[in-house]
C-alpha cells in the first residue's frame, strides 16, 4: 500500500485537474483522463509515510486561513522588523513533503522560505514580523 | 433579502477586499524597502488578494466553478512557489556541505 501511494496520489491529482479542466464527467472523458494521468512521466519516489503526509496536508490547509490572519496583522502593523529564523525540515528525502513544507512556510505573509541551512535539517526562513513590544528602552543610535 | 442578493453582496465584498489587498501589496514595489520585504507584501497581494477575487467571481458565476476552482488551486500553488523561487534566487549562492564534488576546488 505504501509503495502504491505515490502512484495513486499523482494519478488522482492529475485526474482531478483533468476533470476540472474539461468539466465533463462522462465515461469516455474519464477514461481519457486516466490514460493521460498514467501516461505522463512520474518522478521516482520512496514509499510515502501516510501519517506524515496527512499531517503535512493538514498543516498546509490550515495555513490558508492563518495566511489571511497574518495578512491583516501585517497591514495594520506600523512597525515591522525583518529577522532570519530556522524551521525544521519534515523529511528531506521525500520531495512531496519538502514541497508542502515550503508551500506552508511561503504562503503565510510573515515568512518566506529561502532554502536549506547547511546542516540540511532546517529551512532558512526570512520573517517579517510586527515588532515585539519590548520593555527595555531602545539602544542608543550612533550618529 | 433573497439568496441571490446576499451572494451578490458577498461577491462584491470579496472583490473589493481582494482589490484592497492588491493595492496594499503592490504599493511597496515602488518604495525603497528591501527585496524580501517586497516579496512578503506581494504574497499578500498576489496570492491572497487574487484568491479572494476568484472566490468573489465564484459567487458571481457559479456555473463556471470547475475552471474557477482550477484557477484558484493553480494560483495558490504557483504564486507561492514563485515567491519562494524569487526569494531563493535573490540569495548569494551557497554550497551545501558534503555535496561538493571537488573539495579542492578554489572558491571563486
Amino acid at each position: 500500500m505504501r509503495r502504491l501511494l505515490p502512484l495513486l496520489l499523482s494519478t488522482s491529482f492529475r485526474l482531478l485537474l483533468w476533470c476540472l479542466l474539461t468539466a465533463d464527467l462522462s465515461r469516455l472523458n474519464l477514461l481519457i483522463g486516466v490514460a493521460v494521468a498514467l501516461a505522463l512521466p512520474r518522478a521516482r519516489s520512496r514509499p510515502l509515510p501516510l501519517r506524515e503526509l496527512l499531517r503535512a496536508l493538514w498543516l498546509s490547509l490550515v495555513a490558508v486561513p492563518r495566511a489571511y490572519g497574518e495578512a491583516l496583522r501585517l497591514m495594520v502593523a506600523s512597525d515591522l522588523e525583518e529577522r532570519m529564523v530556522r524551521e525544521p525540515v519534515t523529511d528531506r528525502t521525500i520531495p512531496l513533503l519538502m514541497f508542502l513544507d515550503v508551500f506552508r512556510i511561503t504562503l503565510t505573509p510573515f515568512t518566506i522560505a529561502l532554502g536549506l541551512e547547511p546542516d540540511g535539517q532546517h529551512y532558512r526562513v526570512h520573517a517579517l514580523l510586527p515588532r515585539r513590544q519590548t520593555l527595555r528602552p531602545p539602544a542608543e543610535e550612533t550618529p | 433579502m433573497g439568496l441571490a442578493a446576499i451572494s451578490e453582496t458577498a461577491s462584491l465584498l470579496l472583490l473589493g477586499i481582494g482589490l484592497v489587498f492588491w493595492f496594499w501589496g503592490t504599493w511597496p514595489l515602488l518604495e525603497t524597502s528591501s527585496y524580501a520585504r517586497k516579496l512578503h507584501a506581494l504574497s499578500v497581494a498576489d496570492t491572497l488578494g487574487s484568491a479572494l477575487m476568484l472566490l468573489g467571481l465564484l459567487l458571481r458565476i457559479p456555473r463556471q466553478w470547475p475552471l474557477l476552482t482550477l484557477g484558484l488551486l493553480a494560483l495558490m500553488l504557483w504564486n507561492t512557489i514563485f515567491g519562494y523561487v524569487l526569494a531563493t534566487c535573490s540569495q548569494p549562492r551557497r554550497r551545501p556541505t558534503g555535496l561538493s564534488r571537488n573539495p579542492q576546488e578554489e572558491p571563486r
